[in-house]
Formats: structure tokens, sequence, C-alpha cells
């Protein structure tokens, strides 16, 4: 691990978005961005533009160097070649699983590019849209794999993927960064401010009350109820609770990018033990157009939702070809993947004992899944006629119960070991191995073994 | 709502109020809890000039102490629903009426009642009189749980204490630091964490008696017979209930003697300008006191009777559950005065009183009135366990959790109060939508037809909404 980290934090001392990034971060919000966005960054590196300045004609050179700058602006840009490989396995048809294979890690970069369009937007919109731009699309690829599961009517899928995403942010991505800044750090102190990382606890706690209602509901009928009736009730009380949860979430933004901006800054004080040499100052500009960005974040979205489609579809092959369930696939494997930008980014900057901005990217972003993309699926299974209610059975509910009063605990004091990180990573290991065992069928929603075939002609065959 | 009614108030305050908000360690002295200091903000001072023209000494008295405890207090408008109350019952009106009239009568008293408390106090000095507000102030709560279970309702009980502990940790607070923040958006809101750690131990404690009997329930494997259970499930209720009453006299004891100075942090901030160092003496004599607790007391006991024996109709005729009446409208209108009193203490920045007030309360609530009302039941012979079911209990545990993890830090902004309020407005939701009919005895059996197209209905009305 320490020998992938090392090297980029080299390479970052070249690079103009990072350093800025780590520095100044009032002037990071001032450009609307949140942590989340911040820590992709870190895997940026700085395009080589010699090559492009020999092409002759102006145009062309325009587009090149702005290919470049999107395309190979990151350091994960060798999986995008697992991109035109999958959409070229589907249309050949060959095997499922190595379709799903590829279409995940094509799905890696794509996370990574999004982020980073939408901050390039951001120096456009002024930082109050900015900042809303940043907080809808963080986690982009979650919301639309959930969406494109939801219009396949995989409820379960979408309930499991959402619910891994919170577990992986919570326990894999703070665990591993807790873990690595301590093992980096051990001699120094870690502190990070804890108000922060409150806030975002109230809503997560707050989440799984929604969460907990309609499962208790469902326990406390007697016999003489009719199950459609308890759906019924648990469906309107699910509904209801999203419309809260989402009204929650616009007042934790107004908190968070309004009023109380000065709790999310934090991390400017410790500015002044500038051990890392890094005096360049450089300012931080657009480095592509607006409509060029804009015309590039479509087409992204188009590709994440086309392998996403690919994903949703081939989802039960793989997982009988793999001997894995449906459920440790969605729970375990899709949020790894999902998260893997965000991850490496919060990592490095817990190396940096930089721990605010580690803990903002996963706390902020497991908020922003349960307040925001969990009930944002129900509106929109809502709309489509697919009944989708907050009910994620018991054993998931009690998992992400345990997580969130975990990490709530290990966070109360303000400083950070690296026993805290590993207990947290323990922790998901024992809820990994327990879906790996389970093999109980999922009840409630339709799995079922619906024909594949629409996963050629699906809704995105571009 | 926020900006004008808390300015007039405090305006009309100045009187009577800030003394509570200044002189805590006289309150103390007097034997006064935060609970009882967040109902003096309803009080006004009582114009006498009228009554000074009437020549009859004896009347004269009689009226300035008429005047002192009736019109002592803004919520004295509502006042003339207990008479239409009474009316109403003789004349055969509608329930679901008589209902409604009689919640919004026992508003007033329930202020009324800590009033009396607190001036009885001046005359019984402090320790006795500490006793006496930590018993009487939520006299309305133990008297509808107790008239209540006369009548066998033994859901009712729970739900109407369970729905008062809720409405107290995430309503009351809620708002409270909701609008504090607001007001104080730029200056910090700091308030002592000790006073509220310990009404969460006990809280906790609270929570852990109601979650033994339920799991019960649930480790009974097929073979034991129900009847065992609810056996076990009732000598577990009654053997923890003594224990809740004990920590409780522990919890007085901690909070009048011991660590009394927990108590009294707020005093040091005294940059608000009132320079009208008032005295507080008794306005009115200890027997007449006396007397109007007491006639008080009655006057609660006989509303709370035609709330008790109204609210299943009420629940019919306005299409809402018992379990939703119980848990969320009978709190509110239980809990209306100390609301009022949090609320405003926010605003003034004075969060150790609001906190005082509803953790307290909860407190008082869950490790006394509950107990009290098992040990009632025993008394009188009916089987009333501490097992408040699966939902109702995770709901309680959860907001638990949720307050406490809100009050770790010390300080407080509006996310924190807002975040409160709808954890509230979701629990009040989910009974809302719950039909499911109760397993206790006596409780209503709505049919199955009515039910559906009940749910219907208000799956629609809210959907629509």
């Amino acid at each position: 691990m320490g020998s992938t980290v090392e090297p980029s934090a080299i390479t970052e001392s070249g690079n103009a978005n990072a350093n800025a990034t780590v520095k100044g971060s009032s002037r990071e919000l001032r450009h609307g961005r949140t942590a989340h966005n911040m820590s992709s960054s870190s895997l940026r590196k700085r395009s080589d533009l010699r090559l492009i300045q020999r092409v002759p004609c102006k145009t062309l050179k325009k587009i090149l160097s702005n290919l470049q700058e999107v395309i190979l602006g990151t350091k994960l840009n060798v999986l995008f070649l697992a991109i035109p490989l999958a959409v070229f396995a589907n249309s050949y048809h060959y095997g499922r699983p190595l379709i799903f294979g590829l279409s995940l890690i094509g799905l890696t970069p794509l996370a990574e590019r999004v982020s980073f369009l939408t901050e390039q937007l951001a120096f456009y919109t002024g930082p109050t849209v900015g900042g809303l731009l940043n907080a809808t699309c963080g986690n982009a690829t979650e919301l639309i794999i959930a969406i494109l599961a939801l219009a396949h009517n995989k409820v379960a899928v979408v309930k499991y993927s959402l619910l891994g995403s919170i577990l992986s942010n919570l326990l894999l991505v703070l665990g591993s960064s807790l873990f690595f800044g301590g093992i980096a750090n051990i001699r120094s102190e870690q502190r990070f401010d804890r108000k922060q990382a409150d806030v975002n606890f109230f809503l997560l706690l707050m989440g799984l009350l929604c969460h907990l209602l309609p499962l208790l509901l469902k326990y406390s009928a007697t016999g003489e109820t009719s199950t459609a009736m308890i759906n019924k009730m648990s469906l309107s009380l699910s509904r209801t609770s999203s419309i809260v949860m989402i009204i929650a979430y616009i007042a934790y933004l107004i908190f968070q990018l309004w009023t109380h901006r000065q709790l999310f800054e934090a991390q400017e004080d410790d500015d002044d033990d500038d051990a890392y040499n890094d005096d360049v100052t450089v300012e931080e500009t657009p480095v592509i157009g607006f409509w060029s960005g804009f015309a590039w974040l479509v087409g992204m979205t188009l590709f994440i939702a086309l392998l996403s489609e690919y994903v949703v579809a081939t989802i039960e092959d793989a997982s009988d070809s793999w001997g894995l369930s449906v459920n440790f696939i969605s729970i375990i494997l899709l949020p790894i993947v999902g998260n893997a930008a965000e991850h490496a980014g919060a990592i490095i900057f817990a190396f940096k004992n930089k721990l605010d901005i580690s803990l903002g990217v996963a706390l902020g972003s497991a908020t922003q899944i349960s307040l925001f993309v969990v009930p944002l699926s129900v509106i929109v299974a809502w709309i489509l006629g697919i009944n989708m209610d907050l009910n994620f059975n018991l054993l998931e509910t009690s998992c992400l119960a345990l997580a969130i009063i975990i990490t709530a605990f290990t966070l109360q004091d303000g400083t950070s070991h690296y026993m805290k990180g590993l207990v947290l990573l323990l922790c998901y290991v024992v809820v990994a191995a327990c879906f790996f065992v389970d093999q109980i069928t999922q009840n409630g929603a339709v799995v079922g073994l619906q024909p594949m075939n629409n996963a050629g002609g699906g809704l995105f065959s571009a | 709502m926020a900006g004008i009614v808390p300015e007039h108030w405090s305006a009309a305050e100045n009187g009577n109020a800030n003394v509570s908000a200044k002189g805590s360690s006289r309150d103390l002295r007097h034997g006064r809890t935060a609970h009882n200091m967040s109902s003096s903000s309803l009080r006004k001072k009582s114009d006498l000039r009228v009554i000074q023209k009437v020549p009859y000494k004896g009347l004269k008295d009689f009226l300035s102490n008429l005047q002192e405890v009736v019109l002592g207090t803004k919520l004295a408008i509502l006042f003339p629903a207990i008479p239409a109350a009474i009316i109403a019952t003789y004349y055969g009106f509608s329930q679901p009426w008589i209902f409604g009239l009689s919640l919004i009568g026992l508003t007033p008293l329930a202020e009324r009642v800590s009033f009396l408390t607190e001036q009885l106090a001046f005359f019984t000095g402090p320790t006795l009189g500490g006793l006496l507000n930590a018993t009487c102030g939520n006299a309305t709560e133990l008297i509808i749980a107790i008239l209540a279970l006369t009548n066998n309702k033994v859901a009712v009980v729970k739900y109407s204490l369970l729905g008062s502990i809720l409405s107290n940790l995430l309503l009351v607070l809620g708002t409270s630091l909701f609008c504090g923040g607001i007001a104080n958006i730029r200056r910090e809101q700091r308030f002592d964490r000790k006073q509220a750690d310990v009404n969460f131990f006990l809280l906790l404690m609270g929570l852990l008696c109601h979650l033994l009997p339920m799991l019960f329930g649930y480790v009974a494997i097929g073979e034991t017979s129900p009847d065992v259970v609810a056996d076990m499930s009732l000598n577990l209720s009654r053997a923890s209930s003594i224990v809740m009453l004990i920590s409780y006299i522990a919890y007085l004891v901690f909070q009048l003697w011991t660590h009394r100075q927990l108590f009294d942090a707020q005093d040091q901030e005294d940059e608000y300008d009132d320079n009208v160092a008032e005295e507080e003496t008794a306005v009115i004599g200890f027997w007449s006191g006396f007397a109007w607790l007491v006639g008080m007391t009655l006057v609660i006991a006989l509303l709370s009777e035609y709330v008790v024996a109204t609210i299943e109709t009420a629940s019919e005729s306005w299409g809402l559950s018992v379990s939703f009446i119980s848990i969320i409208l009978l709190p509110i209108v239980g809990n209306a005065a100390e609301h009022a009193g949090a609320i405003i203490f926010a605003f003034k920045n004075k969060l150790d009183i609001s906190l005082g007030v509803a953790l307290g309360s909860a407190t008082q609530i869950g490790l006394f009135v509950v107990p009290l009302t098992i040990i009632v039941a025993w008394i009188i012979g009916i089987k009333m366990d501490l097992n408040f079911n699966l939902l109702e209990t995770g709901s309680l545990a959860l907001s638990i959790i949720i307050t406490a993890f809100t009050l770790q830090d010390g300080t407080s902004h509006y996310m924190k109060g807002l975040v409160l309020l709808l954890c509230y407005v979701i629990i009040a939701i989910c009974f809302f939508v719950d039909k499911l009919p109760q397993k206790q005895p006596n409780a209503i059996h709505l049919g199955h037809q009515l039910m559906n197209t009940a749910v219907n209905a208000i799956g629609k009305g809210v959907l629509s909404s």
C-alpha cells in the first residue's frame, strides 16, 4: 500500500489542483467544492501538453488538448480501456460474467471523471450552484445504477447496493483511512474537528430511524393482519419519510454551504505546518470550457448509464457463475468499485494527517447516499409505479445500525490512532463475511430470473 | 411564528419570568427545578387595581386570590373550555367535542398546578418543595394514566406515557434547539453537558427495563405457553418498576442535595439588562394554595376522565387511530406549557434551562410516572407490564440515542434541532399510518373493511399533501 501512495504523493507536488486543494480550503469552498470532490483530485495528474503543441491545425489542437485533459487527466485512465472492451464483449455475446467484470472496471475511472467535470463546471457557475452540483453529482454512479436497477424492477439490488455503499463509506473507506493514517503518523498527534463529523451522524441516525420504522411495523403485525395491508402501510410510511429525508438533506446543504460554512473549513488552521514544501501557490483555473465540460458531463453520464445497464443486466449471471450471492455482489463488490476513487483520495489525505478531509469524504458520501440517493430512489420508484419501501430486512438494517453507532463512538473524542481504523476495517470484514455465507433467498422484491435479453438492446445501446 | 410571538412574550415577561431566569440559585433555594422555571415564563403580573376598589376586606382578599390563580397565566383564555366541556357532557353533546374541549381545558390546568406547587414551596422550604415539584411536575400525565388504568385501558396508558417521553425528547427539545439556533445564529450556543448526561443514563436504564420484557416474548420458543411468558414478563416488570423508582429517588437526592451545583450552571450569564431585582414572595397563602391545588387536581381528574372515556369515539369520528391520538395528540397538549417555556429560554440562549425542562420531564415520566403506574396497576389488580411492543420500543430507543448523540459536544446549532424535529415528524407519520390492531385487551377492534378504507383514505391524504 505504501508503495502505491508514495509515488502519487510525489507526483502531486507538481499537480496544481491537488496542492491548491490541500492548502487553501476556503478557496475551495469559494468554488463550491466539498471535501468529497477534493479527495478525488488527489488522483489527478498534470497532463503533458507538449505533444499536442506540435499539431498544426488550431481547432484540432484544441480538441486534442481538451480530450487529453479529460481522458488522460487521471491516474486511473488505464482502466478506460475496459469500457470499449465491455461494449465489444456485449455486442459479440461473450460470457455475461466477463461483461459484468469489465463494466465494473470501466465504471471506476468514470466516477472519478464525473467529479472532475462537476468541479470544472463549478468555476463557471459560481460557488452556490457549484456546491449544489457537486452535492448532487458526487454519487452519480450509485444514483444511476440504482435508477437503472429500478427500471429493471430489481428492487433488492437497489436496496443492497445503496446499503453497501453506506457501509463501505463508513467502515471500509473511513477504516482504511484512519488505519493507514495512524500507521503513517504513529508519532504525531492526529486530530480532527468533531463538529463536522457530528452533523453527519445525526443525519445518518435519522436515516436509520426511517429504515427501522417500516421494518418494525412489519414485525409487530399480528397474525390477523393481511400482508397486503402491512405492505401498504409500510409503503406510505416510506414515501412520506423519503420526503422528510430530502427536506433534511436540503437543510443540510443550506447548513453546509451557507449558514455554517465555517464548520466545514476547519482544516484551514493546520496550514501553518507547511512541512510539505509546496511553495508553488498556483491559482486554480478551469482547464476546459463550460460547454465542452457540459458536453463531456453528458457524455460521461451516458457511458455510466450504459455500463450500469450492463452491470444490472448481468449481475445474476455473474453471481451464478462466480458462486457468490447477489447480496454479496451488491453489498460488497459494487460499492467498492463505485467508491474506489474517493477511497484512494481519503487514504492519501489520511497519510498527510489531514483527517478532516478524509472524514469529510467518507461521512459526507455516506450521508449523501443515505439522505439523498435512497429517498430519491424511493420517489423515482413511486413515479415508475414500483413498490419500493425503506424496509431493508433485519440483517441489513442491524448491520447499518451497528456500523453507524460504532463509527459515531469511534469519532467521539476528536483524535485518532490506528486501532480505531483497524476496528472499523475488521467490522467491515465481519459484515462482508456475513453476507458471503448468507445464502438465504431474498424475500420481498422481485429479483426474479428475468430473461436477460435486454442487455443487448437495452435502454442505452450506444 | 418564531419572530413575533416570543418577542411579545419576553417583553411581558420582564415582570416575573426574568426573576426565574436571573437567580437560579435563589430558585433552587425554593426547591424549583428547571421544569418549573420554564412554566413561569407564561405567567403575567396580575393587575390588582380593580380589586382594590372593592370595599369589603374578606371579599377583596378572596378576589385577589382568585385573580392571582385564575388570571395569572397567559393561557387563561383556555379556561372557558373547562365549563364548556362539563356542559357538553351534561347535555349529551357528541363525544369528539367533549374530547377536544377537555384536552384544551387541560392545558392551562397543567401550567397552574406547577405554579401552585411553586407557591407552596415558599412555605415548605427547599427540600420538601423540590420533592413536591418533582412529583407534581407531570401531574396531568400521571392522573390521565391512573384514570385510564381504572378504565382498564392499558394501551392508552402505555401509549400516552411513551408519547410524552418522545414529545419531550424530540419535539420540545427539537423546537427549542431549532428556534434557539435560528435566533442566535451568529452567537455560540453552549450548554453544560453534565446535566444532560445524567438524564441520558437514566433514560437508557428505563429503556433497558422496557426492552427486557419485550425480548422475553421473542425468545420464547414454541413449547412455552403464552401464559407463562406473560407471567414472567409481569414479574420482571413489577420488580424493575421498584428498581426504577429507587433510581428516581437517587436522582432526586443527587439533584436536590449532593450535586446541586451541576443543576445551577446557568448562573453566570447575567448580562441581560433586567435590573428589576424583584424579591420573590409568595402571592397566596399556604392553605389557600393547598386548597387550590386540591381543587385543580380534582378538575384535572374530571377532564382526564372525559378524555379517557371519549378517546375511542373521537378516534373513530376523526379517522385517527387510538395509538396516534395517545402518542402524539395527548402529549402535545399535556406538555404545551413546558414546551412554550423551553422555546422562550432557547430564544434567550439559555439552553441549560431548555434542556433541563425537556430532559428532566422525560426522565421524570420514564423513571417515575411509568413505574408508579405499573405499581398502581398491580395494587388494583390489572396486569400491566413494561412491554411496549416492538415499534414503540424501537422508536423510543432510537430517539434516546439520537438525542444523546446530539447533545454530546456541549454546543448547539439549528441543524441539531431540525434533525430532532424531523425525527419526531417521521415517528408521528409512522403512528399515523399504523393501523395494526392492538394486542392489549379492551383495545378497539375496527372491522377489517373499515380499516382498509381508512388506510386508503389516509394514504391518499398523506401522499397528496
